[in-house]
């Protein structure tokens, strides 16, 4: 018997991602509207500044603001429950519509940041392994030092003025053409802010991916395999990297929140219509609603990738599951 | 009888910030196909670091300074890492101190020893490479290999591990077996079990073992050559009869006497005073000198040559020199017990 019923297994994980959810959702939902600001001026606009106490208060009271907060709160989740997350105060919309006709551009931004990302750092990790202590590898430390160091908006700055405005080479905002559309285009108006998000993030985690490549290299277990008569190439990729796959998925999690993170600033430096910018306008004028599911949606995500990577790292590597099979011992 | 293994004044050094370190120092040997040769020595005194330097598994940091090595025939000193590789597991293949970080703590056991079967011949069918697993599990003692050749390190106890690292060295039937204290990190019961098996594996497959070990009992149980090594150097070679019953060097004197076999009722244990030198600045004459009670003027000058005893029988004492005083032995008897 390996493990209790995965019935049972996912059950527990099911559990734990929901009820972080529901903690996540109540500290978001009482830091926006503790936080300073007018929720009215994202829904009635100017007009909300010239208004009069009265309507103040008759207009507090259509959107519900008039209730003490935990009232607020559990109508909120009434209604979400029933997969209504109210309307956006600024695109008078419900906000799952104007969320979902921005999410595919962070997902695309994203989605191919993260694989560049990822493939990169494995692939220079390793390479820096093979080489170590040779140029290549004191090379690739050391321009990977001094590019994470330039922070994003400074480089997507420099980027758009080299790229765009000296060079004229590729557009310096937006997603794609007004208009137009194609593949093509699309991928121009990529290129910068994905430039940019691989370049601030891919050093790190092909550096961590080094040094633990490292400590792998110089394992017992590799006197073994080299004994055994495997080359120093299959050393490295079937016994080293196999030892270094779980800190990989671990990374690949953690790093989510940041690469996502990254991309929420490169879209404002570039004003691309992602979720990025629409969580930093929601955050910024009180739009509570879009505000609540954005986060929702972002957290549910890293919460998920966590419990993904421990289950990932479970499976990997077998010392880490929780239900230990009965030693094999000599006597018998 | 043509030497499987023979290897002639090798000096091995390693670079460290405190300066060279000399671990071997001009040693030579030779190993017979099929015998046991045990190298015997303190914590420190390069044994290990002669082993892994024939097969080449030193880190970056050392390198061979000198001497040859001669095995099946064939002068591999030079070899870079891609020769090695070929010979490796079908000439030589070792056995390493502790099987608790030897094997690949994420592979399961079948698949590691897999892996040694397929590393010289890839192309070798499944069902076939799983039949031969399991004849190695069997023949290293695991028994129900069908169901734990899935299980991983973790599963297996101390010993269980030594044996299937011992199911990885066989895989491909090498010639010279070098066992670097593979019973050291054991459970004394556990040791002579896998002593037991090394000895009965290496007369089933006829395989010539180096055992390296810092303990006499283990040698007694497994060795037909016996080689002492002090510091870097091989003071004493012999039959294990010779080092057993006619030790000539009071280094062997010294190991042999603090024996808890060899202590009387009722005395502490001998112990052999002082410690060994470091090997970063290597004392001139005999390394051994400042801890030996029999050490004569010419011990701190110049360092003694082997004096042959009998065919078999070596050792690099200045008391073998015809001008020395003679001593008798400081064990009981004329050493025999």
């Amino acid at each position: 018997m390996r493990q209790k019923s995965p019935f049972l297994y996912c059950g527990k994980k099911l559990l734990s991602f929901l009820l972080s959810v529901f903690l996540l959702s109540v500290a978001v939902f009482y830091a926006a509207r503790l936080a300073p600001g007018d929720p009215l001026v994202s829904y009635y606009g100017d007009r909300a500044e010239k208004m009069t106490s009265q309507e103040r208060a008759w207009a507090e009271a259509r959107l519900g603001l008039d209730q003490p907060i935990y009232v607020q709160y559990a109508r909120w989740l009434e209604n979400a429950a029933r997969g209504d997350f109210g309307i956006s105060y600024k695109y008078k919309m419900d906000v799952a519509e104007v969320i979902a006709a921005r999410l595919p551009n962070t997902l695309i931004l994203g989605g191919i940041s993260f694989v560049l990302i990822f493939t990169g750092a494995l692939v220079l990790g390793a390479l820096c392994v093979w080489n170590e202590g040779k140029w290549l590898d004191r090379f690739i430390c050391k321009v990977g030092t001094v590019v994470s160091c330039i922070p994003e908006f400074w480089l997507s700055l420099v980027l758009i003025l080299v790229f765009a405005v000296l060079l004229r080479w590729l557009p310096s905002s937006g997603a794609y053409t007004i208009g137009g559309g194609g593949v093509a285009d699309r991928a121009a108006h990529l290129a910068l802010p994905l430039a940019v998000a691989v370049a601030g993030h891919l050093w790190y985690y092909a550096y961590m991916i080094r040094n633990k490549l490292l400590e792998e290299v110089r394992a017992d277990y590799v006197l073994l395999a080299k004994s055994k008569g495997l080359g120093s190439r299959a050393v490295l990729l079937r016994h080293c990297l196999r030892g270094v796959m779980p800190t990989y998925l671990s990374l690949m999690a953690i790093s989510v929140p940041h690469i996502l993170g990254g991309t929420y600033i490169i879209e404002t430096v570039f004003s691309y219509p992602g979720i990025g910018t629409l969580s930093y306008e929601s955050a910024r004028y009180q739009d509570y609603n879009l505000l609540m599911l954005l986060c929702l949606l972002s957290g549910g995500l890293v919460i998920f990738c966590n419990i993904l990577a421990q289950m990932i790292n479970e499976r990997i590597d077998p010392r880490m599951r929780s239900e230990e099979p009965p030693e094999v011992s000599d006597r018998e | 009888m043509s030497e499987l293994l023979e290897v002639k004044n090798l000096s091995v050094s390693f670079r460290t910030p405190q300066g060279e370190v000399e671990a071997v120092r001009d040693v030579s040997f030779s190993l017979h196909p099929g015998e046991v040769l045990a190298i015997v020595g303190e914590s420190g005194c390069g044994k290990s670091v002669l082993c892994k330097s024939i097969m080449k598994l030193l880190p970056r940091s050392a390198w061979i300074k000198g001497g040859t090595i001669l095995a099946d025939g064939a002068d591999i000193t030079q070899y870079r890492q891609r020769d090695m590789e070929r010979l490796r597991g079908r000439l030589f293949s070792m056995v390493f101190q502790d099987p608790l970080t030897a094997l690949n703590p994420t592979m399961t056991i079948g698949a590691q020893i897999a892996e040694a079967v397929r590393v010289h011949q890839p192309r070798t069918e499944k069902a076939v490479v799983r039949r031969r697993v399991l004849e190695l599990m069997d023949l290293v003692g695991i028994s129900g290999g069908e169901d734990r050749c899935g299980r991983y390190p973790h599963d297996f106890s101390g010993g269980m591990r030594q044996r299937a690292v011992m199911a990885v060295a066989l895989a491909s039937s090498p010639k010279i077996l070098f066992a670097d204290e593979p019973t050291t990190a054991l459970d004394v019961t556990v040791q002579a079990q896998i002593l037991d098996l090394l000895r009965e594996i290496q007369s089933r497959l006829g395989t010539a073992t180096v055992l390296v070990t810092h303990d006499l009992g283990v040698v007694a149980r497994a060795a037909d050559r016996v080689a002492v090594m002090y510091a870097g150097k091989i003071v004493e070679t012999g039959t294990a009869e010779d080092i057993f019953y006619d030790p000539r060097h009071p280094y062997t004197w010294g190991l042999l006497r603090s024996l808890p076999a060899w202590a009387r009722d009722g005395e502490p244990l001998y112990t052999i005073p002082g410690m060994p030198p470091t090997l970063i600045h290597p004392p001139r004459g005999d390394a051994f000198a400042c801890r030996n009670e029999y050490a004569l003027a010419i011990d701190y000058q110049e360092a003694p040559p082997m004096f042959q005893i009998s065919d078999s029988h070596f050792a690099a004492t200045w008391l073998l020199d015809e001008r020395a005083p003679k001593v008798r032995p400081p064990m009981g008897g004329e050493g025999r017990g």
